[in-house]
């Protein structure tokens, strides 16, 4: 549905509540966990809070592309974990091509998740859910149905993710670099902004010539290759591949890019925003932990918030009827 | 069923197109491996398909409306640790009997009302609401339990999988009987007719003054309760309750839902659709047993399914854009 007029002042002031707003909360929860727990601030344990983001955030990063077009990617947690598994089978015998083994594997899932996408109109939540079926077996299959550990020479190749430079993570330095990439494609590229175009009205950006498929693909695409990377950095942090390694991880991903202020109407957020949600998400869990709320009561709360920040970011002139 | 008239003969084959592809489905494994055929197999298809159907009916109503509801695992993993802790059991010395079931299909309505009353309160979509009440039903499940598992001791529950009735479970009459009453909700109510009224044309179904809010709201909470008796049918299927009973429901739920013939969109299929769609699914389970595949390939095998099915069912010339 195309947006209907709306006074300007309104959604100016919805826009900067949605960006202001998850930046005030972080600084909140950091404050707030800082207090609780004073030795939250020293440099090597903010580090490590860092670090431990890093894989959340490029899962919720890939996400991004896909949830500003207005759809959804229910696939990245298959995805991610395919990707493991690919890099602890090949990591021994074929070294670093196994990394791109795996890049490729998330590649062309996203592609098909795409594809199948624009070229059958169905909607995307039904054909990622679909993917990850394939995706799942594919990892099933290849692993056998076990968890496969990457042995020490597998471990010393994947060094250059476990590693520090400059006294940093080097897991923080990646995500850094796709944080970058990502908002520099999401602002300066026609992909990027073409993106937004077709998240805010898909039948304007139609009419005027864009080529709304292919942009479609591309995002479904950067979606796939960037949670089979956050497959190779867990699989390297855990020393190990597993079909069902993260598991976990759909629900805190998507919450990320919610929270961080990306509609999930389309049409309005970004990468930057999403680190901001990362952020929140690892330091909810932090508190979490810390205040002693079982690991297992964790889902709990993240589904609160997602419905929360869903109730909160959404463009509510943008859909007349919901379903 | 749609209410249109079909006059060319394909079109008014179309409706049937799912039920020829189960038998279809039918001859060509019995064809590959005649013991398919034989009257104890039909009884392992038909239990295998019991708990399916339940959850399949309680998903149908809700994509019936042109919603979805994602929460199928998270409500079936409560249900069946409520059932699982308040009959006799292993861990503690509750022995409630039949209060029990009762409670655990209480929850599962009490989880689908909230579903609907935040989906049609905060005017959110669906999914993510759904999505969001999937991983706090893990949650809760995980949490009463401290993520173990409770074994089922009472033998009332554990007859609902042992005991036969004319050589059936009674999982499989229970789930007949569910079959029996989703479908005089469907036919006879106007619950059921509301709920094709609402999936047709949401805008047209409020201006002829229909309750579309009560309607969601009551179909939401149906769907909770088929849920919840899914769960107790697990839980004594398994003859224990735990927190990952539920793992991979949803995916073959919607899966049966879609293959059946119900249309996404809403307003088209039912409950018959879904009782054949849960055979295919079923019957396709089984021969691949039969036939000596691999179990892993299922969910890719599923995943194709419902590509093929949905493509088949979306009516692309009305729809231009799938979000």
């Amino acid at each position: 549905m195309p947006a209907t007029a709306v006074p300007h002042s309104k959604t100016l002031a919805a826009d900067r509540f949605r960006s202001f707003a998850p930046v005030l909360v972080l600084v909140a929860l950091v404050v707030l966990v800082g207090v609780l727990r004073p030795s939250f601030f020293n440099p090597e344990s903010l580090l490590v809070t860092v670090a431990d983001t890093a894989t959340l955030f490029i899962l919720a990063a890939g996400t991004t592309f896909v949830v500003i077009l207005g759809s959804i990617d229910l696939s990245i947690q298959a995805i991610c974990s395919l990707a493991s598994v690919v890099v602890a089978l090949l990591l021994p015998r074929y070294g670093y091509f196994g990394c791109l083994a795996a890049l490729a594997a998330g590649l062309l899932a996203g592609i098909t998740s795409g594809i199948l996408h624009v070229w059958l109109r169905i909607p995307s939540f039904i054909v990622t859910l679909a993917t990850s079926g394939l995706v799942v077996a594919a990892a099933l299959l290849l692993s056998q149905e076990r968890s496969i550990v990457i042995d020490e020479h597998g471990r010393l190749l994947l060094s250059c993710i476990t590693d520090r430079s400059l006294g940093v993570p080097n897991v923080i330095w990646i995500a850094a670099a796709v944080a970058v990439v990502g908002a520099w494609t999401q602002r300066y590229t026609p992909f990027g902004r073409y993106s937004i175009a077709i998240g805010a009205g898909e039948a304007a950006t139609w009419a005027s010539g864009v080529r709304v498929n292919r942009h479609k693909v591309i995002a479904f695409a950067c979606s796939g290759v960037l949670a089979a990377l956050a497959g190779v950095l867990l699989a390297a942090r855990q020393s190990s591949g597993s079909p069902t390694l993260a598991n976990e991880l759909l629900l805190p991903a998507i919450a990320a890019v919610i929270v961080g202020g990306t509609a999930i109407t389309g049409g309005a957020g970004g990468i930057g925003r999403t680190v901001v949600g990362a952020l929140i998400i690892t330091i909810v869990r932090v508190g979490m932990t810390f205040i002693g709320i079982n690991i297992f009561a964790q889902q709990i709360v993240f589904g609160l918030v997602l419905i929360a920040a869903v109730a909160l970011t959404i463009d509510r002139t943008k859909i007349v009827i919901v379903k | 069923m749609a209410s249109s008239n079909p006059t060319s003969l394909p079109e008014r084959l179309k409706p049937f197109a799912p039920l020829f592809a189960l038998v279809i489905l039918s001859v060509l494994i019995g064809l590959r491996n005649p013991r398919f055929f034989e009257v104890n197999n039909f009884i392992r298809v038909a239990n295998a398909a019991s708990i399916p159907l339940v959850l399949a009916l309680g998903a149908t109503s809700v994509i019936l409306l042109g919603s979805v509801d994602l929460s199928v695992e998270g409500v079936v993993a409560l249900g069946a640790v409520v059932v699982a802790v308040l009959v006799r059991n292993d861990q503690n010395h509750n022995a409630f009997g039949w209060w029990g079931p009762l409670a655990a299909v209480a929850v599962g309505a009490l989880i689908g009302f909230l579903n609907g009353l935040v989906h049609v309160g905060l005017r959110i979509p669906s999914f993510m609401v759904t999505l969001g009440s999937w991983f706090i039903g893990v949650g809760l499940a995980t949490l009463v339990l401290g993520g173990t598992s409770v074994r089922v001791l009472d033998p009332a529950i554990r007859s609902l999988a042992l005991t036969r009735f004319w050589n059936c479970p009674l999982a499989v009459w229970v789930a007949l009987s569910a079959l029996i009453v989703a479908w005089f909700i469907e036919r006879f109510t106007t619950l059921g007719r509301h709920t094709f009224a609402v999936g047709g044309g949401e805008d047209l179904a409020l201006l002829s003054g229909i309750a579309v809010r009560q309607t969601k709201l009551a179909v939401f909470t149906l769907a909770g309760a088929f849920y919840g008796v899914g769960g107790v049918l697990a839980a004594a299927q398994l003859g224990q309750g735990n927190a990952t009973i539920g793992d991979g429901r949803l995916f073959s739920t919607i899966t049966s839902v879609v293959v059946g013939g119900t249309a996404l969109t809403g307003g088209a299929g039912g409950t018959l659709n879904t009782l054949v769609g849960v055979l295919i699914i079923a019957v396709i389970g089984n021969g691949m047993i039969l036939l000596g595949i691999s179990p892993d390939v299922q969910s890719a095998v599923q995943g194709l399914i419902i590509i093929v099915a949905v493509a088949c069912s979306t009516d692309r010339q009305r729809l231009r854009f799938a979000k």
